[in-house]
């Protein structure tokens, strides 16, 4: 199993989520994030933004179903501009579902 | 080391911090998420009045209001708070959360620079 963590622009949440709805991939975690990328935030003529608001979204999922969630973040996300966002992956050891107990996702 | 991330409903946060300090696990991380799982968020969970934004057209929320807790333990403490936390927070119903562990490479505690173990003890 692996947890991916999006770092995406707010304004594009609605329509990752849908599509990855649509792929059957309803279940995520999101919430409010702000950070900076490469280019430490961004300059509107005099005033500088050192913290961007963004949107962070988690996903657990079965090792053979990350690639096709990360196509379809990066595709849905995509804008071509600074502060796409990142995706991350790490690894997950075990996970439960308290309602049951169980052992699985 | 371990860390455990809970994704569990707001209203049981101040019994699961009882049930881990009783246990001897007072440090945690807690933050405000939302969430959906299989069952694509469930609006008749709630009580109070939600926010707005949260629902769909047809009256379904998109997201439900959680709390995710991170703890950091050693790898030998990890089942027993597994087992604290979903002692806890079981109440049958959809919506009680998941519990996800993750490898931790290392830790460092910033007001000594201790690492390791030690620094999460």
């Amino acid at each position: 199993m692996k947890l991916i963590r999006a770092i995406v622009r707010p304004e594009k949440v609605d329509e990752i989520v849908d599509e990855l709805k649509q792929a059957g991939y309803p279940a995520l975690t999101r919430m409010d994030v702000v950070g900076r990328g490469k280019q430490m935030g961004i300059r509107v003529g005099s005033v500088h933004y050192d913290e961007i608001p963004k949107v962070m979204l988690m996903i657990v999922a079965d090792d053979g179903k990350v690639e096709e969630i990360m196509g379809i973040i990066a595709r849905a996300g995509y804008t071509g501009n600074f502060g796409d966002g990142k995706i991350f992956v790490s690894p997950v050891e075990d996970a439960y579902t308290i309602r049951t107990g169980s052992r699985e996702l | 080391m371990k860390e455990i991330m809970a994704i569990i409903r707001p209203n049981k946060m101040h019994a699961t911090k009882e049930a881990l300090v009783a246990r001897g696990f007072p440090a945690l991380t807690a933050q405000k998420v939302l969430g959906r799982g299989k069952q694509r968020g469930v609006a008749e969970e709630l009580t109070f009045r939600i926010d707005p934004n949260l629902v769909d057209l047809n009256g379904h929320m998109t997201y439900v209001p959680k709390r995710m807790l991170t703890i950091v333990v050693d790898d030998d403490q990890v089942q027993e708070v597994i087992e604290t936390i979903m002692a806890t927070n079981r109440t049958g119903a959809i919506g009680d959360g998941r519990i996800f562990v993750l490898p931790i490479e290392e830790a460092v505690r910033m007001r000594t620079g201790e690492t390791g173990p030690t620094a999460i003890k």
